[in-house]
């Protein structure tokens, strides 16, 4: 979990730039740290995500993604 | 994964179409608007609109953030980004957006230090890493995005990183659709509500579309049978003469929102008195600016900024394609001037831009037969 951690998808190609639009995406998390969890999405890729937002975030809790910040709960 | 696959069964689907059908008025042509680009995105991804009938009319709201960015404030991100020693940070689609004269990719290329990012987290990294140089982040985005934007700033506060500060485009969705509903070009029969913003603001702001304008709303998440589902969801409360705030994607979004986030914006941000929509106008109340607490890390402050309105290019369309007034492909220079690799208006640069949407996925006119 440190800045080493490849950093999420932001296309600025045609794709999908998550980040740009309102879109959110759902991730697992593994393991918290001091500033932030380690998640793991779909793909089972690694991501740094802040959890500040969110309560009851946990390692097997899946949280919603939006640019690098955890803002809510998924099932 | 969990709740991502079931959502995109073909055969559910299917039966789906099938019961929208079933709910049609004969006679009756139904206007619903997606308020969110991240849903004009996954009809057109997914085709679902080819699954409806043709009095179904999809319409596309101004729900993309990089959509409703006017020129003049690209030109100000691009005067900031210029400024000697700075290092600018934006989102990936923003660096495409044309300004009067250039994109922030031109300005890069002309020597500019302009970087993509992730996150602002990601902005406030490169601020600590590089305590010599002024880093400015350039935010856009619903309230959505306007959390994370929050996070940074507090913890950049908290941390006293001084070097840190950020353009603040960030916009609120509420007025703009008050802005559509007063419009007298569009009459819309219900609204498919945008499920990430209701994240965090939860569902109550949009529990005046039914109280004072008379029409349905259904939250909706992102996944083909989720839309599906809610249009018809809408589609049963207008046969039944019903007209609520509906929560199809309840297994993400609380009825109160996200207070968290809720209360860290309102710590960091206020309204702006109004704000200028790239081909709605100025809208009142319908932007965020970084509250006085925070006034040190607002990059508007730090830097000269032209601050000067452009009006949009004489071709461009995308204030009609935004209010859901003409289809892209009615826009007269859509995919032939104007192309997601040479984008004239907005609509073009992101892929949730109505107008990328079409082209991407090959809607170039609208061909279509009953279901």
């Amino acid at each position: 979990m440190t800045s080493s951690m490849p950093a999420a998808r932001c296309d600025a190609a045609p794709g999908h730039c998550i980040t740009c639009s309102d879109e959110a995406v759902p991730m697992r998390v593994v393991d918290i740290g001091r500033d932030a969890a380690v998640c793991t999405d779909e793909s089972g890729a690694a991501h740094e995500v802040a959890i500040d937002l969110v309560d009851g975030a946990a390692p097997g809790v899946t949280v919603l993604v939006h640019a690098g910040v955890a803002i809510g709960l998924a099932p | 994964m969990k709740f991502v696959d079931e959502f995109r069964n073909a055969q559910l689907g299917r039966a789906l179409a099938g019961e929208i059908l079933a709910e049609l008025q004969p006679g009756r042509h139904y206007k619903v608007m997606e308020v969110c680009g991240g849903h004009t995105h996954s009809i057109y991804k997914y085709g679902i609109d080819d699954l409806l009938p043709d009095n179904v009319e999809l319409v596309h709201g101004p729900g993309c953030p990089v959509c409703v960015i006017p020129m003049g404030r690209v030109d100000d991100g691009i005067a900031v980004a210029r400024h000697e020693g700075v290092i600018f940070t934006c989102f990936g689609d923003m660096l495409r957006v044309p300004g009067s004269e250039y994109t922030l990719l031109d300005a890069k290329a002309q020597g500019a230090d302009v970087r993509m990012v992730y996150s602002p987290l990601d902005a406030l990294r490169i601020a600590r890493e590089n305590p010599d140089r002024e880093v400015v982040f350039f935010a856009i985005g619903f309230e959505t995005t306007a959390p994370s934007t929050a996070l940074t700033l507090k913890r950049a506060k908290t941390e006293n990183v001084a070097n840190f500060s950020c353009v603040c485009n960030h916009v609120t969705i509420v007025p703009p659709l008050r802005a559509l509903l007063e419009s007298p070009d569009l009459r819309l029969d219900g609204f498919i509500g945008p499920g990430h913003v209701c994240t965090v603001v939860g569902a109550r702001p949009f529990e005046f579309i039914p109280l004072d304008y008379g029409r349905p709303v259904v939250i909706s998440g992102f996944e083909p049978l989720d839309i599906l589902q809610s249009i018809h969801m809408i589609l049963r409360q207008l046969s039944a003469g019903r007209c609520e705030v509906e929560n199809q994607y309840t297994r993400v979004v609380p009825r109160e929102g996200n207070l968290n986030a809720l209360r860290v914006m309102s710590e960091v941000f206020e309204l702006r008195p109004h704000f200028e929509w790239r081909g709605l106008g100025f809208i009142s109340q319908s932007a965020l600016k970084l509250s006085d607490a925070y006034a040190d890390f607002d990059a508007e402050r730090r830097f000269d900024v032209p601050g000067v309105r452009v009006a949009d290019p004489k071709a461009c369309q995308c204030g009609e394609v935004l209010k859901g007034v003409i289809k892209p492909w009615e826009c007269k220079v859509f995919g032939t001037a104007c192309t997601p690799e040479h984008a004239i208006g907005t609509c073009m640069v992101s892929p949730e831009g109505a107008c990328a949407a079409y082209y991407n996925f090959g809607r170039f006119a609208r061909e279509r037969t009953a279901v």
